[in-house]
């Protein structure tokens, strides 16, 4: 199954994506190869961990930014609904829905990573 | 030659798509967060457009648009926010501060394209219109300035003048002004202000053109009544000025007008035609009263042969030519050295 297919069943919007890239396949997947790097360098955990509430919310912006430009769709959702709680107010929520995306996250990772 | 479009986010999967979508049409420069952007818009100011991020390390793009905005560069470049910020008050700050638009992530290239292109285009046409504009005002300002530079030598020419005057007059009157302005913080003045005020004291012995040739070239000493007449050159001058407001600009008109009424009026309240004293009279006129007094002292009258210019100072400093600001007659003595460029031929 090629990186594309095997995304789709990861809930992956994959035509809204090519859309975005203008059709070029090989630049999308070339986005997507720097995607794992963007989640390593990311300090979402560390914020969480400290409960730093400013910090929490620029990580998940980031990485809010980035999912929904790849068109990841199931963590853009995450991570659009962890920034909207964060500036409500509700860090404790929103670091369990941060828990629950990682294993999702892995996912995807692992699927780009192993394509 | 392609315009250039400075594309800044911290994320390289962000800037990447953008330089995909906009490569073709111009060239692309990058910054990872505000403080290269700063930069690169210092080295490359002529870029058309930029796409700023705002959640970045180092310097965020609320700051970049601030520092933008001081420097005078949103009115040339347009900035998009490229964000995938919700919270509408940032969106709102981000207006208030100055972005052209707002585009939310993720974005869709090719609306993207559209929007930025549109504003561009009318961005370098508003710049091209801007330059046009500036170079026509530049024209009619030298126009201007040389039909108020035509009147003021005709008017010397019946004066016994050959036209150096009104030069001379302008050259003090920018050595004096600058040097108080630069002396004295409650006299500091822009430069263009110091350039208006020179330009204005061009006119300021217009009112000349009203008195009788038989007062104006008298060779001798004027009588009571004939100095009375003379003095009325004063208020005659802005009696012409309000006939031709619109040969210059405004500001420089109001200088002109100022300079016309009060460049005899003296620091203790003796001079004419209004016998203002001490700061009740504006500083440009003070400083035009001495440089007029100086180019009046070392030239050759009808009525008089040069002092040198070593008498004509010792004569402005110590009051035969009337009482001026202690403050002028400083930066006066303090420019003796600039103001002495030509000594006259035949000096007593």
């Amino acid at each position: 199954m090629s990186i594309i297919s095997e995304l789709q069943t990861l809930g992956v919007d994959t035509d809204e994506a090519l859309t975005r890239f203008m059709n070029n396949e090989g630049l999308y997947i070339r986005m997507l190869k720097k995607y794992p790097a963007a989640v390593e360098g990311s300090k979402a955990s560390e914020k969480f961990a400290q409960k730093d509430r400013e910090g929490a919310i620029a990580e998940t912006h980031t990485l809010k930014g980035v999912t929904g430009n790849l068109s990841l769709t199931p963590l853009y959702k995450a991570y659009t609904e962890m920034v909207a709680l964060l500036r409500a107010g509700k860090g404790e929520e929103a670091a369990e829905l941060y828990q629950k995306t990682l294993p999702v996250e892995k996912a995807i990772i692992d699927c780009i990573n192993n394509n | 030659m392609k315009d250039t479009i400075l594309i800044v986010d911290d994320m390289e999967i962000n800037r990447v798509i953008l330089a995909e979508g906009f490569k073709d049409e111009y060239e692309i420069l990058e910054a990872e967060n505000g403080k290269q952007a700063l930069e690169q818009l210092e080295k490359e100011p002529k870029i058309a457009a930029v796409l700023l991020d705002l959640v970045m390390p180092e310097m965020d793009g609320m700051e970049v648009l601030r520092h933008m905005r001081r420097a005078n560069m949103l009115t040339h470049i347009p900035v998009f926010i490229i964000t995938a910020a919700d919270s509408e008050k940032t969106l709102m700050d981000a207006y208030d501060l100055g972005a052209v638009d707002v585009i939310s992530k993720p974005f869709m290239i090719n609306f993207l394209k559209c929007r930025i292109g549109n504003i561009i285009e009318l961005y370098r046409h508003r710049n091209d219109l801007e330059e046009i504009i500036n170079e026509q005002i530049e024209r009619l300002n030298k126009v201007n300035l040389s039909m108020v530079e035509t009147l003021a030598t005709l008017i010397e020419f019946r004066d016994c003048e050959s036209g150096e005057h009104v030069k001379r007059i302008c050259g003090l009157t920018d050595i004096l002004m600058t040097k108080v302005s630069n002396m004295y913080a409650e006299y500091s003045l822009p430069r263009a202000e110091i350039d208006k005020i020179v330009t204005a004291s061009i006119l300021h012995d217009v009112g000349k053109i009203a008195i009788p040739d038989g007062i104006l070239n008298k060779p001798g000493r004027l009588t009571k009544e004939e100095f009375e007449i003379m003095k009325q050159h004063t208020t005659r001058g802005c009696d012409i000025l309000t006939q031709i407001p619109n040969i210059m600009d405004v500001d420089i008109y109001n200088y002109s007008y100022d300079i016309c009424r009060h460049h005899h009026e003296r620091y203790d309240g003796r001079g004419y035609p209004d016998a203002l004293s001490g700061d009740d009279i504006s500083i440009w006129s003070q400083v035009v009263a001495v440089a007029d007094v100086y180019d009046a002292l070392t030239s050759p009258r009808c009525y008089k042969a040069p002092f040198t210019h070593e008498k004509s100072v010792e004569m402005i400093n110590n009051g035969e030519c009337g009482v001026f600001n202690p403050k002028v007659l400083a930066a006066f003595n303090d420019s003796l050295e600039e103001i002495k460029v030509k000594e006259p031929p035949e000096g007593i």
